[in-house]
């Protein structure tokens, strides 16, 4: 066993990673044999299928990879989902309502989601609110002004072939009859760059150390609540960036939802090795962890259970990943 | 004064590395009050802790009540009739007096609590006590004095005969204190026994019959207080031998610019106008004893709590400092008391501590040039002597005397030139100790100036060029390394405004 996590390869890739993309693949194989037998004349091992994982994957990995950023300070952001629905649902509303031209609606889908960014990561540092309160009071807020701003409407981005919509394009793009999923590549474009500000900016390892330990940094000189600050603004942007693949998958959006996806992304970070007490955080575990939600979810389906039956198993997840990490904690203290 | 009630005969503890207790004599009799003295760390709370079942002794014999006993946990002392009555109170602020004093044996009726006997039974106990204390009313909304009548109450509640008071005038007014004392002296008539622990000259003079004294986790003697001088009970809390040789003479000149300064400065309730100098190449010794301000000095000139009022002087110029970062700008550097809570990120590596207070430098663009940073950490692992197999090395795994160095390697990255050292050997065995020193009297070798706050007397002795002496928030002394002595430093410590 050390000997494996002593290899130069394994070093560089993470041990913990490793094992993830382990059960990933187990998961799969799982789901692959349990699927024919639970539902007849069905199969799991196919493309639409990885096309679909992969869809779903895109905008849960957005707001996984944002509210890594905040859980490293040592905080939580419970506003992300219901963000990413208001994003979406103004965005659409202009796009379809008021006759905006696409782009500038994808351009407030990213704003409206900074903006709640801004809003929670001030509220936190400068205004000494817990974070857990203010998220949640923002997710409220989110809720309200989604509903409020479509007159409790739903809103239904166009359809591919419809004028405006080759913003799916972006999730996916049909060439020579294959769907590609260049969101995917998309998602994995911003992971490099949000491992790069953690690992290799001043931001990332403020972001870090705060977690660690505020005072400490504080007391180094350094402006503590301008990084904690940025942190959440980060995870509001991407939450807003996530609105846009939301969309492209799914088209339509109900105002008054998206609190089950905080859930998700919370759990595919925690499970990628971002510790809830701050101070350390992965982003290609981030990756992999949603990856494996996004599995869940959908082998789920394809078993003909409701997806309530994933919100078990996430829930059974992120109790053993949190309290594995607690112990590993108490051990070293 | 009556018969004895409690004897501590031959009292002995050791803990890994610190011979605590050395022996230590106590006797106590019934209706007395009975000071116990010592310098921080002399092992007066270690005693009584022993006393009350929260430590166990090596060796040594308690005998109370004419038998020989020994608790296993302070519920059993408590239990026997031995309570203390904490400096910090144990009180929870959202409950009524009476739901405090009852806690943990509520009055019940059936199996509902029964607020109104347990009301009745505290005003009893108040009426007995000549307080007045609605039992009603929420604890938070009294003052500190009355919150300490209720941890009283609380105690005779218990059917106390022995009360132990760790420095219970800490936090409290003049009249306040009269009315303490006046409790005191109506449970010394009741013919219980009182020890009484305090830094506090003039009330061991007024409420005490006898004096204890410790040093070093030793017993020193007892005397009677009515016998006795102020000086004599000083000459025994500082009379060691002092192994190090103490600093006799300055090498810094009297004309050495001042380099910084600080005048009028308050902050809370622990810094009440404090004006002194700094001057460059020199050492300055801060002492005091425990509660004395000093820290909370430091943080506030520092930035780190909030001042009310006071101008500080960097190189001659008036500064501004609200915030750590303004301190650090003008070439300020703070090395906590407490290393592990304000001082370094355990769980980060010697580098990125090494940077934490100076990151802009060792960029490359947007990005931290991580060989830079290597190589500053590096240099300063080997300046130091730091004992770490890499620099990337977590600094959880390093020795508190090499967290140390590393927390000075950071402000030295940063290129300081006024360091604040807040009990820079804290926590750090002998060896590093003296390489810590070494350190410093370098570094003002080159230029450096230091400020050190340390409770331990031996190292203000041996250290400073200059030695200002703090109490109760106050500036009590100022002396010059060739005039200092232990006594003249302990007489400054007590003084009370």
């Amino acid at each position: 066993m050390e000997k494996i996590k002593q290899n130069a390869i394994v070093k560089k890739i993470g041990f913990n990673r490793l094992v993830l993309i382990g059960v990933w693949i187990l998961l799969y194989i799982l789901f692959a044999i349990l699927t024919p037998v639970m539902k007849p004349n069905t199969s799991f091992v196919s493309y639409s299928r990885i096309l679909s994982i992969m869809q779903y994957a895109c905008f849960m990995g957005f707001l996984s990879l944002g509210v890594t950023f905040v859980i490293a300070t040592g905080g939580i952001d419970f506003s992300i989902g219901p963000v990413m629905f208001c994003a979406a649902l103004m965005g659409g509303y202009q796009l379809t309502s008021r006759g905006w031209p696409l782009a500038a609606c994808l351009l407030i889908c990213v704003l409206v989601g900074t903006a709640f960014g801004i809003l929670n990561g001030l509220l936190v540092t400068y205004g000494g609110l817990p974070s857990f309160i203010t998220s949640m009071a923002s997710m409220m807020i989110a809720k309200g002004v989604g509903s409020v701003f479509t007159k409790t409407q739903s809103v239904s981005w166009p359809q591919s072939t419809a004028p405006g919509g080759w913003y799916r394009n972006l999730l996916s793009i049909k060439a020579g009859g294959v769907d590609l999923p260049i969101g995917l590549l998309i998602l994995f474009a911003g992971a490099a760059i949000c491992a790069v500000i953690l690992n290799k900016t001043k931001a990332g390892r403020y972001i870090l150390c705060i977690g660690s330990n505020r005072e400490a940094v504080r007391l180094s000189g350094v402006n503590t609540k301008k990084w904690e600050t940025l942190a959440y603004i980060l995870c509001g942007m991407l939450a807003g960036l996530a609105a846009i693949f939301y969309v492209a998958k799914n088209t339509t959006v109900q105002p008054g939802l998206g609190d089950t996806f905080n859930n998700d992304a919370i759990a595919g970070c925690v499970m990628g090795g971002t510790s809830m007490a701050g101070g350390s955080a992965s982003i290609g575990g981030t990756l992999i962890g949603v990856l494996i939600i996004a599995l869940l979810q959908e082998g789920i389906l394809a078993m003909g259970y409701q997806s309530h039956y994933q919100y078990i198993i996430t829930g059974i997840i992120v109790l053993v990943v949190v309290y594995v990490d607690l112990r590993g904690r108490r051990r070293r203290n | 004064m009556g018969d004895v009630i409690l004897t501590m005969k031959g009292i002995d503890k050791s803990f890994p590395g610190v011979h605590a207790l050395d022996h230590v004599d106590l006797e106590l009799r019934k209706g007395e009050v009975h000071a116990l003295m010592g310098e921080n760390g002399a092992g007066k709370s270690t005693l009584m802790k022993v006393l009350t079942g929260i430590y166990h002794k090596d060796s040594g014999t308690i005998t109370y009540e004419g038998r020989e006993v020994e608790f296993s946990n302070p519920r059993e002392a408590q239990d026997a009739g031995i309570v203390i009555v904490h400096q910090e109170l144990n009180m929870l602020g959202h409950l009524t007096v009476a739901q405090n004093i009852f806690i943990g044996r509520e009055y019940m009726k059936g199996k509902l609590i029964d607020d109104k006997k347990m009301n009745e039974e505290a005003r009893k106990l108040f009426d007995q006590l000549g307080i007045d204390i609605d039992p009603t009313e929420t604890m938070s909304r009294l003052t500190v004095g009355k919150q300490q009548m209720c941890e009283i109450a609380k105690a005779i509640s218990h059917e106390a005969k022995v009360i132990v008071f760790d420095e219970p005038s800490a936090a409290l007014t003049e009249a306040e204190i009269e009315e303490l004392f006046k409790i005191i002296r109506d449970l010394r008539n009741k013919q219980m026994g009182i020890i009484y622990i305090s830094h506090r000259m003039d009330e061991i003079k007024v409420i005490t019959d006898r004096v204890t004294v410790m040093r070093d986790g030793g017993y020193v003697g007892t005397l009677i207080t009515k016998d006795c001088t102020k000086d004599d009970i000083i000459n025994m809390m500082v009379g060691r031998v002092i192994y190090e040789d103490p600093k006799t003479e300055s090498a810094v000149a009297k004309d050495a610019p001042v380099v910084l300064k600080v005048e009028h400065l308050n902050a809370g309730r622990m810094v009440k106008d404090v004006s002194f100098e700094l001057r460059k190449g020199e050492i300055l010794g801060f002492s005091g004893l425990m509660g004395a301000g000093r820290t909370e000095t430091m943080r506030a000139l520092f930035g780190a709590d909030p001042k009310q009022s006071g101008d500080i002087y960097v190189n001659g110029e008036k500064i501004e400092i609200r915030t750590p970062q303004d301190a650090v700008q003008h070439g300020i550097g703070y090395l906590s008391e407490d290393r592990k809570r304000y001082g370094i990120v355990v769980d980060k590596s010697v580098a990125e501590n090494s940077t934490m207070a100076s990151l802009e430098n060792y960029m490359k663009g947007m990005f931290i040039d991580k060989k830079k940073e290597n190589d500053v950490a590096q240099k300063y692992v080997e300046l130091l002597r730091t004992k770490t197999p890499g620099v990337d090395q977590l600094v959880v795994n390093l020795s508190g005397g090499n967290q140390q160095k590393v927390v000075i390697a950071k402000w030295l990255v940063r290129n300081c030139d006024i360091l604040i050292f807040d009990e820079p050997t804290r926590g750090i065995d002998v060896g590093a100790k003296s390489e810590i020193y070494q350190l410093m009297n370098e570094l003002v070798e080159e230029g450096k100036s230091i400020i050190m706050v340390s409770s331990e007397m031996t190292e203000i002795l041996r250290m400073s060029d200059r030695i200002v002496v703090m109490c109760e928030g106050r500036k009590t002394g100022e002396l010059g390394i060739e005039e200092a002595t232990q006594e003249r430093i302990m007489h400054a410590a007590t003084l009370r405004e």
